[in-house]
């Protein structure tokens, strides 16, 4: 099977990817208590060198949530905040006055792993609902639904982050594709993204699936 | 009075390698992968390699991320500096290889760079002279090639030496 996608898989993967979008904006606004979109979803495919940019400087200080994919689809899901936007969204769903957190303790923690698991999981179901089916077990690891592990929350460099999501990848693959969601929220775009990085055997699926042949 | 100038600091991403004379610094932010740290005292020259994987298998095209091809690689660039031999003039330090998720294919990868890259140095005959490997965190590694001094940031944490 292949290992990248070609043209048309990445333009397919991109649909799926904004109906996974339309339903998690829906879980988002619900849980924020007002308007929350995710769009500009990006297929990208880098080169390993690129990778480590791709959530702005690499030194920069970013509060991740990750979830581990089992199912037809297996690999990371995370939820990546800048710093600031991160806290500001604890500062939002403890109702307490805006620049009350200032670090990333047990309860900002547990705001940022529950908004994780109500985004993630709304995404993922959007997308098994909508991914094709295979007979038998050749959908990724255990050929059923797509299954999340419980969030685990990381204070990381944005660079050490994606260089821990895409090595499964990058142990055999030089081109590296993950997609990248953007959120809004009234029309202001928050420092928050949404990455999903398929393990090699769900991108090799994926790319059999969706692909032109 | 004049503010003394900061040293130029050169990044190396990850797969790649990059050499600098004094009074340069050299820095790399490192996951799970292998920082190898090489300094010459005297000529006050030094690289570091960015390791992603132990073993090309061949791979001869992306010499960086590999540790049997970048760090004779790395030394290539080093002796080409220098220009001459530099057997018995290099020393060590090695940083990295943390594990960000408990499994996966991938989750064991640190300890197999650590494990590539000692036996390497080893038979070039490169002593390693610090260490900080392992653990659960990424690393910003920054590189003294004046002193030979590795000053490391975990997030959250204090910088300090190895």
């Amino acid at each position: 099977m292949p290992a990248t996608l070609d043209d048309q898989a990445r333009a397919r993967l991109g649909v799926l990817f904004e109906r996974g979008a339309e339903q998690a904006s829906a879980a988002l606004s619900k849980w924020l208590g007002q308007p929350a979109t995710l769009r500009t979803s990006e297929v990208n495919e880098v080169d390993l060198t690129e990778a480590s940019e791709l959530l702005g400087p690499g030194d920069s200080l970013v509060a991740a949530v990750s979830m581990e994919l089992a199912g037809r689809v297996g690999g990371q899901l995370l939820l990546v905040f800048e710093d600031r936007s991160g806290l500001a969204l604890a500062d939002l769903l403890l109702r307490q006055p805006p620049g009350t957190a200032t670090e990333w303790g047990e309860l900002e923690r547990s705001a940022a792993n529950e908004t994780a698991n109500i985004v993630g999981c709304a995404y993922l179901n959007s997308l098994d609902a909508h991914l094709p089916r295979l007979e038998g077990k050749e959908g990724g690891q255990a050929g059923g639904a797509m299954i999340p592990s419980p969030p685990t929350f990381r204070h990381e460099f944005a660079a050490s982050l994606l260089e821990f999501a895409l090595m499964d990848q990058a142990m055999e693959l030089d081109r590296l594709l993950l997609v990248k969601t953007r959120f809004v929220a009234d029309d202001r775009r928050l420092d928050w993204s949404l990455l999903l990085v398929p393990d090699r055997r769900s991108l090799a699926w994926l790319a059999s699936v969706l692909s032109a042949g | 009075m004049s503010t003394p100038e900061l040293p130029e600091i050169i990044s190396v991403t990850i797969g790649q390698w990059g050499v600098a004379a004094a009074p340069k610094q050299i820095r790399t932010l490192l996951g799970s992968c292998a920082g190898v740290v090489l300094h010459d005292r005297v000529a006050k020259l030094g690289g570091v390699a960015h390791i992603v994987l132990p073993d090309s298998k061949g791979d001869r095209a992306h010499p960086g991320k590999f540790a049997d091809t970048a760090i004779p690689g790395l030394i290539a660039d080093l002796e080409k500096r220098l220009g001459r031999g530099s057997k018995g003039r290099l020393t060590a330090k090695v940083v990295g290889g943390a594990s960000m998720f408990p499994t996966g294919p991938a989750f064991n990868i640190g300890q197999m760079n650590q494990d590539a890259v000692d036996r390497i140095l080893a038979g070039l005959g490169i002593p390693i002279l610090a260490r900080d490997v392992g653990g659960g965190s990424g690393r910003r590694l920054t590189f003294d090639v004046v002193t030979g001094a590795v000053s490391i940031r975990v997030p959250g944490g204090e910088e300090y030496l190895i």
